[in-house]
């Protein structure tokens, strides 16, 4: 009998370090730069410095005598490559043909031209500078509004009016709601466009092997499956001869959750030069033509009863799409709608979008992505409204909570929440910043002239993207797990994490339910010849949806463990736990490892099982999930230099179940960060002629460390039931509850001064002025 | 002003300057701005000749880091013993200057200007 020490101790709930950052932290991990390949040649591409510009000519003779250069293409060369696909939907979307190199004219500043190879990489830099391309400059708009105006230069010459798109939807009774109210709140209030600026950028390694014909595809991505079957289509290759590798990936935050020209060009190009090919991203190129977040400009219309109670919501989103859609670029607008209600009971809405082109870079998926724009929306809306009748803030969200006998609640714009407990987060923050207090504090110090500030926000957002029918690629995700002979646990997912920590709460989900170390599981992922299929990891969805996945193929591999252990016991009642199967009769155990091998030799089987320990789980969610929380920031307004101090910054969220309470709170901190980052210092600008002048770091203000407050993180605990592990994501929750609740307490610092409303980023110019001259912007 | 060789000379980083039909000209020129640096090619144009009082100036250069347009009206009025010599104009930058030069373009431009008339202005009293 094995004498295997049984494992009690669950790991699910408590506060493991990350297995993967030993890797990270010490600059041993591999990323797609570090794939190096025998006869490995490096591509340097020619982009657009002009907004909007005809091509005359293309002469490419002096780049391509230039020492070590392999070969040169231009937009001739690969006009027959499949577009640059755009996944989303709408009715009567135009979808502008996206070819990977340009061919008789440039939309963005960026937009690929030429592509360079060479034996290395500063040969194929300095001969790309050889090219003489003649172009005739072409009026450009950079501005959403400005492009609608009549007159405006043509982005795409067959749509004068630059509209790719309008979209309307309604709930309820809109204009009853309207002719009902006590007062009606309006705000113009926009959501600048953000450079994502994951610490890697982009990079793609091609390997064709001719003799194979076979494409090897690195790429620093999110979702390499469906780079596999959307690149395969765009080269009219078998989607089973291409393998796409993402090595360790070096954030996204929806920047890499795309199919971008330079996959399929890098693969186009190794397959016409019988090599390797290397490119890698410059900062400079990640800029201006990796896409962009946000991009909004909203007009805000709420009405409202006496008491505070919020009767409807009109909302017209101008969103800036760029010169093209990438993957999801029309869909990101359609996600605000779907949150503009927030958590409060608002049974009347009516929305709708203007999604405009611009000569810019596409804007698409960014941390949040349209859930920050929907909730810093309605959660500023719900602060002016209550400016506007005299009532708190904290009371006026009170009032409009959805309440918990009311759930599943289904929303005026067509969702059902799952489960929420609104005000107990709300309860929670309050508590810990003591309301009353700050409140008195700050009356205090206004009488002194110094400007403190209290604002809050109680966010709900959309998780576990998605139910299949509401995403364009499938909303499902897939688990293998398959227990070697040995008894070591290889799992196997779809979802592709690149920093959310997944190789740590997969892992403790396994070990529990197989009741085994944690070190014996390995977590793979981002190989498409070695995991199934997968859709990827993106909209919080990795857990909720990945781990479920994960949870059920889990299941399914414990009931046949237990078969081949009843054999090898020889009993019919049996159970598992601990790493071991118990005979429920005798006591008698078998240990994994003993059961796996047992599996794998297949000495003897049990009647209709089949050899071997794996199994495979497709899990499709029945709903989205709706996390929530409340964020309360103390902020302090320096009159004299604009500057704005965050004195405390409370974060309370609830996302479900906790997996691992410290890879939650590490999400909510770099959530902070990037919420932080909007609300006080990013922004991307083109000036007129659509020329990006916010291109490097000395001119894009990043979040630093030092410009970090201390978060105080707490959570409470609402599980959902859409899930077996009652977990509903928190990816993104920090960037969609941070923003509101700074420029809230901004707002709230400056409101006796009459400021209602202050567009981001809140730049100390701005604020200066606005503290020393008062009025609105 | 209008003499290649003088321009030549007072244009900051001018490499040469040659008379391609009647107020035309090829430039070469070196310009570096902030981490960047490069050489740029251009045409040099006069225009809207009102002599002796004012011209127009337009100036448009390529180069690996960007691209320049420049578009100003140079007028010329007696003051006192000399001239008085002013200008207006836009000028526009484009590519990797523009995304990653931006902040230090207004500086750089007025710089170059009082480069260029300081040294006109040198050629003139010699």
């Amino acid at each position: 009998m094995a004498t295997t020490i049984t494992k009690t101790e669950t790991l699910v709930g408590k506060r493991i370090r990350r297995r993967e950052d030993p890797r990270l932290i010490t600059g041993t991990a591999t990323y797609v730069e570090d794939i190096q390949l025998p006869g490995m040649h490096y591509a340097a591409i020619v982009r657009s410095p002009h907004g909007a510009a005809k091509i005359r000519s293309i002469d490419t003779k002096a780049a391509a005598a230039a020492p070590g250069v392999a070969a040169v293409f231009t937009g001739k060369d690969t006009e027959k490559v499949g577009p640059v696909p755009c996944g989303a939907s709408l009715p009567d979307l135009r979808v502008p043909h996206h070819y990977i190199l340009a061919i008789d004219r440039v939309y963005f500043v960026g937009h690929p031209v030429a592509v360079v190879v060479a034996t290395d990489r500063y040969l194929a830099r300095d001969a790309a500078d050889l090219i003489e391309i003649d172009y005739e400059v072409l009026q450009a708009v950079a501005d959403p509004e400005k492009a609608l105006a009549p007159g405006a230069p043509a982005v795409h010459p067959e749509w004068p009016d630059n509209t790719a798109f309008n979209y309307h939807q309604e709930g309820g009774d809109i204009d009853k709601a309207f002719a009902e109210a006590d007062v009606v709140v309006k705000q113009r209030i926009t959501s600048q466009r953000l450079v994502p600026n994951a610490m890697e950028t982009r990079g793609v390694v091609a390997e064709w092997r001719g003799a194979d014909r076979q494409l090897n595809l690195y790429t620093s991505t999110q979702i390499p499956h469906l780079v596999r079957t959307l690149v395969a289509g765009m080269l009219g290759l078998e989607e089973n001869r291409m393998r796409v590798i993402a090595p360790e990936v070096g954030g996204g935050f929806g920047s890499k959750l795309n199919v971008y020209a330079e996959e399929a060009l890098m693969g186009f190009v190794s397959m016409k030069i019988g090599k390797p090919v290397k490119w890698i991203e410059s900062r400079r190129e990640n800029f201006l033509t990796t896409i962009h977040g946000r991009g909004h400009v909203d007009y805000y219309e709420v009405a409202a009863k006496k008491d505070g109670t919020i009767l409807g919501i009109k909302l017209k989103i101008i969103q800036d799409l760029g010169a093209y859609h990438q993957l999801l670029t029309p869909a990101i607008p359609t996600l605000s709608v779907l949150m503009m209600p927030g958590i409060y009971r608002a049974r009347n809405i009516r929305a709708d979008i203007v999604g405009v082109f611009t000569n810019c870079v596409p804007t698409d998926a960014y941390r949040g992505a349209g859930r920050p724009e929907a909730t810093h929306g309605i959660e500023r809306m719900v602060d002016i409204l209550a400016d506007e009748i005299g009532m708190d803030p904290v009371e006026i969200r009170r009032k409009n909570f959805v309440t918990n006998e009311e759930f599943p609640y289904p929303t005026a714009t067509g969702l059902i929440y799952d489960s929420g407990n609104y005000a107990a987060p709300l309860d929670k923050a309050i508590g810990i910043v003591d309301y009353a207090k700050v409140r008195q504090e700050q009356a205090e110090a206004r009488k002194q002239g110094r400007l403190l500030g209290v604002g809050l926000s109680t966010y709900g957002e959309i998780c576990a993207m998605g139910p299949s029918p509401a995403t364009p690629a499938g909303g499902w995700e897939s688990a293998t797990v398959k227990i070697e002979p040995s008894g070591k646990v290889t799992v196997m997912t779809g979802s592709c994490h690149h920093g959310q920590g997944e190789e740590t709460t997969f892992a403790q989900i396994a070990a529990d339910e197989l009741g085994v170390d944690i070190d014996d599981i390995l977590v793979v992922r981002g190989d498409t010849a070695i995991v199934q299929y997968g859709i990827g990891t993106f909209g919080s969805r990795g857990t909720a949806i990945g781990g479920t996945a994960l949870y059920f193929a889990l299941q399914d591999l414990k009931a046949k463990v237990k078969v081949f252990g009843a054999m090898l016991l020889e009993s019919d009642d049996v159970s598992f736990s601990g790493g071991q199967v118990i005979c429920n009769k005798t006591g008698k155990t078998k240990a994994l490892a003993e059961v796996a091998g047992a599996s794998y030799r297949a000495m003897k089987l049990p009647p209709n099982t089949e050899p071997g320990l794996l199994a495979t789980h497709f899990w499709e969610p029945p709903n989205f999930t709706f996390p929530f929380g409340a964020h309360i920031v103390l902020t302090e307004v320096h009159k004299d230099t604009g500057n704005i101090t965050i004195r405390r910054y409370i974060a309370v969220d609830d996302c479900g179940n906790i997996i691992n309470p410290l890879i939650v709170d590490g999400q909510v901190h770099g959530g902070v960060a990037q919420g932080l980052g909007q609300a006080l210092w990013e922004q991307a600008v083109y000036d007129d002629n659509g020329q990006l002048i916010t291109g490097e770091y000395m001119d894009y203000t990043m979040p630093r460390a030092h410009m970090m407050p201390w978060i105080e993180n707490d959570h409470t605990i609402t599980p959902t039931n859409v899930n077996p592990l009652g977990v509903k994501g928190v990816g993104e929750a920090g960037t969609i509850g941070c923003s509101p609740a700074v420029v809230n307490s901004v707002v709230d610092a400056l409101s006796h001064l009459g400021v209602r409303h202050i567009d981001m980023p809140l730049t100390p110019e701005k604020i200066w002025k606005l503290a020393n001259a008062g009025g609105n912007n | 002003m209008q003499d290649p060789v003088v321009l030549a000379r007072a244009i900051p980083g001018c490499e040469g300057l040659e008379r391609t039909g009647p107020d035309e000209y090829r430039m070469k020129m070196k310009m570096a701005l902030a981490s960047l640096s490069g050489a740029f090619e251009g045409k040099v144009r006069i225009t809207e000749q009102t002599r002796p009082s004012s011209f127009r100036l337009v100036v448009e250069g390529t180069g690996r880091v960007g691209f320049v347009k420049g578009d100003g009206v140079l007028k010329l009025a007696a003051a006192g013993e000399g001239t008085e010599v002013s200008y207006e104009g836009d000028a526009q930058v484009g590519g990797t200057m523009a995304a990653v030069g931006q902040r230090l373009i207004d500086g750089t431009a007025k710089m170059m200007i009082k480069k260029f008339f300081d040294k006109l202005a040198a050629e003139a009293a010699s």
